[in-house]
């Protein structure tokens, strides 16, 4: 094993653009927003150090609650459903039945267009007065003004736009289920029930732990279409995500100081879910494909 | 794939093939409707839209709304070119830069190497909304706010998942390519340029795609760090619009569906690889 | 694979080339012309956008080195990204104000001083203007628009195939004394053509609405609560509104949308300010109280026959809000010199009477009112309404350094009153505590 000083020079050297992008924009930030979390700042005024008063605030704030509890639910809805939706989509395209490439194109199209420019075309659909989907059921139902209806309603957009995305990882699993597994559990009479749930369903968790893993984590950031549907946290504030909550408490009400701390909060759960399901996968899963 | 699919196709189902095509079409429909709705809204005239019923096919057809978008007023011709420059230059600066720590990664031996990497995989858990009120805070004292550099900036060094996935592609790459190239007297950045790069064109295809698609439909950034016409992106131009034209809807749904159609010409010209992109990134 | 790469790359050289010739590469451009230099004005009105226009073009013509540029910034972001961009320094060099960030900004020093940079202008200003931006002693921006007085815009066809006469109805708590409300049920029909007062009427299919009731300050609530004697701020800026008159005047406003059905519902209003306008354009709406700023939005998209009627009356007669808009001058502007010429044309009568020759709002510069009283005449609209003829009285805009940040407190919760969801007295009290905790 050499270790030559100029590799060492070279790999630097090819490094840090990168290295200064990831130090600058992504890990300073983090210091600064702890900082910013320290202080009462409105943008205006010079920034005033005032300790832990912004987390004790914080913590005592229900809004801030609510919205953890609101995006909770938020993913509670949206993940089963898509992931279980995108599942069962793929087993149907991956029957070798003709035409499923075009199929698995078409379902992957929402995917591609931007969350907000998405959810002002949902805005449309779902207008009370001159909406289409309320012109084409006949009925005046106020989806996203009805504090009941509100929060479904988003999470079904989000499942709509999502589930294409979801089916190709499933396809691409179960393509790559080696066959001859297939093969031997049919030949000892497996029917085609028991061989999804005994054999691709256990094979497919890497993939499921993958589509559930970044499911959660960006469900639980979901910002763009929300603001396009139910700008101000929807009716009664039940849309307030997380995201949206740190978005109007910095940016508009300019509380820097509790945005920070509602950010970090934010952070600290993410990355205690991504751990806890790195944990929880693991000790689950065999990764022998035979491949 | 063929052949796994030929081996599941061939056993008695507990759906039958008709039953399978009717749930797809029903899920193809129900995914493209919004987009042939919208569309049909965008091309019909503000008078027919208010005056009869909101399915009516647009009759007549028009144009109009696309014109008044583009007209001097609205004047949706700036976002339209400001995103693609900012795309333009967010891409060059990520694939370049990401494949030269890619290489590094994945070619080259020096301390820190996997405690490195590590950091920057670690960068990946760092949500978005953490970040914005920091860089905020910095690019407005440093005088940034609402310029092109403050649009671009934070993305143009290199993404972490582009390293990542290129990474574990050139771990791929044979040895023998590269000592011979080594050999031939090949300084690092040759090697690049003649070895590494067009071997992996399929990769950097992958993340071309996937680079554009999500800096084309990047809506935060922008809407904190641009105010005003100048530097707005699409995504911004069309939430604006929204917010100003409420109910004029013909005139939304065109804006819309500007949003929406140079990314999807894109994806229907190069969908192999967009799907392969999906694909790929989930696994190993 | 290789076709589809290069297809790629030269979509990419595309995409780079325009880059060269972007507007906004031009305007960079332009910004350093020599001797040329830009004055940013920013507005939230799409009408007095095009006025403006015309305005400054004349001005430019006379200023040759001054080019003026308007930036329209949606009303209903207008107040959240000002101060943003006031503190990081992007704000236009002109922009317009009404009372709700005035007094903050006033005192933050972000405004031009007018005393200072326009001395002799004031007296060409209407009075009421001055007063409402005058603080501390000081003027704090040109007076650029002001608002008349609310009346009420009604479809001719509709109100006379009712049998409703639109000058004469009045509003009241008290049920004997309501002339509106039975015309105003007259007015509103379901799909099937039933009116608000048969019994066959199903609220949740009305075709046409008979009034704009809704959450709305300027044109609606406030003119109700005063109408019924009631008040909304006192004198030190803290507000009232949870008092009994003026929880009165809501309570009936949420009627009329929830109980009775006539007027739309606030699931369409609370977030769109223009639904009730453009119902009435629609021909879908027989009464509609609003302001000048929509004379000429109406002139233009009504296809019907329509007229001007005066404002509701209510117990205490006819009261109205008064509001005025003022340019202000940025503070920190590059452009002093220049920014305080194109304030000085915008304070002037030539310069303003573009606005009131558009007929698209009422110019405050008191020489360039008639240009306004004039282009309506022509259109044989009467105005008279606007104006102190129609025999209201007025009551103040609300005010106060910081009725913004209540505006945000109490606003959420005023939207779940007029949506039904929160009864009258709870929501008001709770609205009314929150607006004070945000002026403390």
């Amino acid at each position: 094993m050499r270790r030559s000083s100029r590799e060492t020079g070279t790999a630097y050297a090819l490094l840090a653009p990168s290295l200064f992008g990831i130090t600058a924009f992504l890990l300073l930030p983090i210091f600064v927003v702890v900082w910013l979390s320290l202080n009462r700042w409105n943008l205006i005024t010079p920034a005033e150090f005032v300790g832990l008063d912004n987390v004790r605030e914080v913590v005592a704030d229900g809004a801030f609650r609510r919205s953890l509890v609101i995006t909770a639910g938020f993913v509670a809805i949206v993940i089963p459903v898509q992931t279980a939706l995108g599942l069962f989509a793929a087993t149907l395209l991956t029957r070798g039945l003709r035409g499923s490439s075009l199929f698995r194109v078409v379902y992957v199209l929402p995917w591609i267009c931007a969350p907000l420019v998405l959810g002002v075309v949902w805005k449309w659909i779902l207008s009370p007065s001159d909406g289409a989907l309320n012109a084409l059921i006949g009925q005046r139902v106020e989806w996203l003004a009805d504090p009941t209806l509100a929060l479904p309603t988003v999470a079904a957009v989000t499942i709509w736009t999502q589930v294409g995305y979801v089916t190709l990882f499933f396809v691409a699993g179960l393509t790559s289920i080696p066959t001859h597994l297939l093969d031997a559990a049919r030949i000892d009479g497996a029917s085609p029930w028991q061989v999804f749930w005994r054999i691709k369903l256990p094979l497919l968790r890497p993939t499921t732990f993958f589509v559930l893993v970044t499911g959660i984590i960006s469900s639980f950031q979901v910002f763009d279409s929300i603001y396009a549907l139910t700008p101000q946290g929807g009716p009664d504030g039940v849309t307030d995500v997380v995201a949206g909550r740190i978005y109007y408490q910095a940016f508009q009400s300019r509380n820097i100081g509790q945005a920070s701390v509602m950010a970090l909060v934010l952070f600290v759960l993410l990355v205690v879910i991504t751990v806890g399901q790195q944990r929880w996968f693991r000790a689950r899963t065999t990764y022998d494909l035979s491949s | 794939m063929s052949a796994a699919q030929e081996v599941h196709g061939g056993r008695p189902r507990l759906l039958g093939p008709a039953v399978a095509y009717l749930l797809l079409a029903v899920g193809a429909l129900v995914t493209v409707a919004p987009f042939v709705l919208s569309g049909m809204t965008a091309i019909k005239s503000p008078q027919q839209f208010a005056a009869e019923p909101v399915l009516n096919p647009p009759q007549p057809l028009t144009l109009d709304n696309f014109s008044t978008l583009f007209g001097g007023r609205y004047d949706f011709v700036s976002p339209v070119v400001v995103t693609a420059q900012v795309v333009a230059v967010i891409l060059i600066g990520q694939i370049v830069f990401s494949v030269l720590a890619a290489y590094a990664f994945a070619r080259l031996r020096f301390p820190g190497r996997d405690a490195l990497f590590w950091v920057y995989l670690a960068t990946l858990m760092v949500p978005q909304i953490v970040t914005i009120i920091p860089l905020y805070a910095m690019f407005a004292e440093a005088g940034l706010r609402n310029t092109f550099w403050g649009l671009v900036l934070p993305q143009v060094f290199g993404s972490p998942y582009g390293i990542f996935l290129l990474r574990e592609y050139f771990r791929g790459i044979p040895e023998d390519l590269i000592s011979a190239a080594r050999l031939d007297g090949c300084r690092t950045h040759q090697i690049l340029r003649y070895v590494v790069v067009p071997v992996s064109r399929p990769i950097l295809a992958t993340l071309t795609i996937i680079t554009i698609v999500s800096h084309w439909n990047n809506f935060l950034w922008p809407l904190v760090i641009t105010s005003g016409p100048t530097w707005q992106t699409l995504t911004l131009a069309t939430a604006n619009l929204q917010s100003q034209y409420n109910g004029n809807w013909t005139l939304v749904m065109a804006a819309t569906t500007v949003a929406i159609v140079p990314l999807l010409v894109l994806f229907l010209t190069f969908q192999r690889h967009v799907v392969r992109s999906i694909t790929i990134t989930g696994f190993k | 694979m290789k076709s589809r790469a290069l297809a790629l790359a030269a979509a990419l050289v595309l995409t780079a080339g325009t880059a060269a010739c972007s507007p906004a590469a031009d305007e960079d451009e332009n910004k350093e012309a020599a001797g040329n230099t830009t004055v940013t004005v920013r507005i939230w009105d799409d009408q007095v956008a095009k006025a403006y226009q015309a305005s400054f073009d004349a001005f430019t013509k006379a200023n040759p080195d001054i080019t003026v540029k308007i930036n329209l910034v949606p009303f209903a972001d207008y107040f959240t990204k000002l101060p943003l961009d006031i503190s990081s320094g992007d704000i236009d060099d002109i922009f317009w104000l009404n009372s709700s960030p005035f007094g903050a900004l006033a005192d933050s020093g972000a405004l031009m001083n007018i005393d200072e940079a326009l001395p002799d202008e004031k007296a060409g200003w209407v009075e009421a203007a001055v007063d409402q931006y005058t603080r501390e002693g000081v003027m704090w921006g040109v007076p650029a628009l002001t608002d008349g007085r609310s009346v009420v815009y009604y479809n001719t066809k509709l109100v006379e195939d009712a049998g409703v006469d639109p000058a004469n109805l009045t509003w009241s708590p008290d049920p004997a004394a309501d002339t509106f409300l039975p015309a105003a049920e007259k007015l509103t029909k379901d799909s099937a053509g039933n009116t608000a007062d048969q019994p066959g009427f199903d609220a949740k299919k009305v075709d046409q609405y008979a009034f704009n009731a809704a959450n709305d300050l300027g044109a609606i609530y406030y003119n109700f609560i005063g109408s019924n004697g009631g008040e909304f701020q006192v004198e030190d800026g803290s507000f009232v509104f949870a008092e009994d008159k003026s929880a009165q005047a809501i309570q009936y406003l949420v009627d009329l949308i929830n109980e009775q059905g006539v007027a739309p519902s606030a699931a369409d209003t609370n977030d769109n300010g223009d639904f009730s306008r453009d119902k009435f354009l629609q021909g879908k709406m027989a009464l509609f109280q609003s302001g000048t700023y929509n004379l000429k939005n109406v002139a233009d998209g009504a296809t019907f026959d329509w007229a001007i009627a005066p404002m509701l009356q209510g117990p205490t007669g006819r009261v109205s809000v008064v509001n005025s808009i003022i340019a202000a001058g940025n503070a920190k502007t590059q452009n002093r010199a220049a920014t305080i010429k194109v304030l000085k044309w915008l304070g002037s009568t030539e310069g303003a009477s573009f606005v009131g020759q558009s007929g698209a709002a009422l110019p405050a510069v008191t020489d360039a009112q008639q240009s306004y009283y004039d282009f309506w005449e022509k259109q044989r609209v009467d105005t008279t309404q606007f104006g102190e003829t129609s025999g209201s009285t007025t009551i103040e805009a609300p005010f106060g350094p910081n009725f913004l940040d209540a505006n945000n407190a109490y606003n959420p919760i005023f939207k779940e009153i007029f949506a039904g969801r929160t009864p009258v007295p709870e929501g008001l009290q709770e609205a009314q505590d929150a607006a004070n905790d945000a002026i403390k």
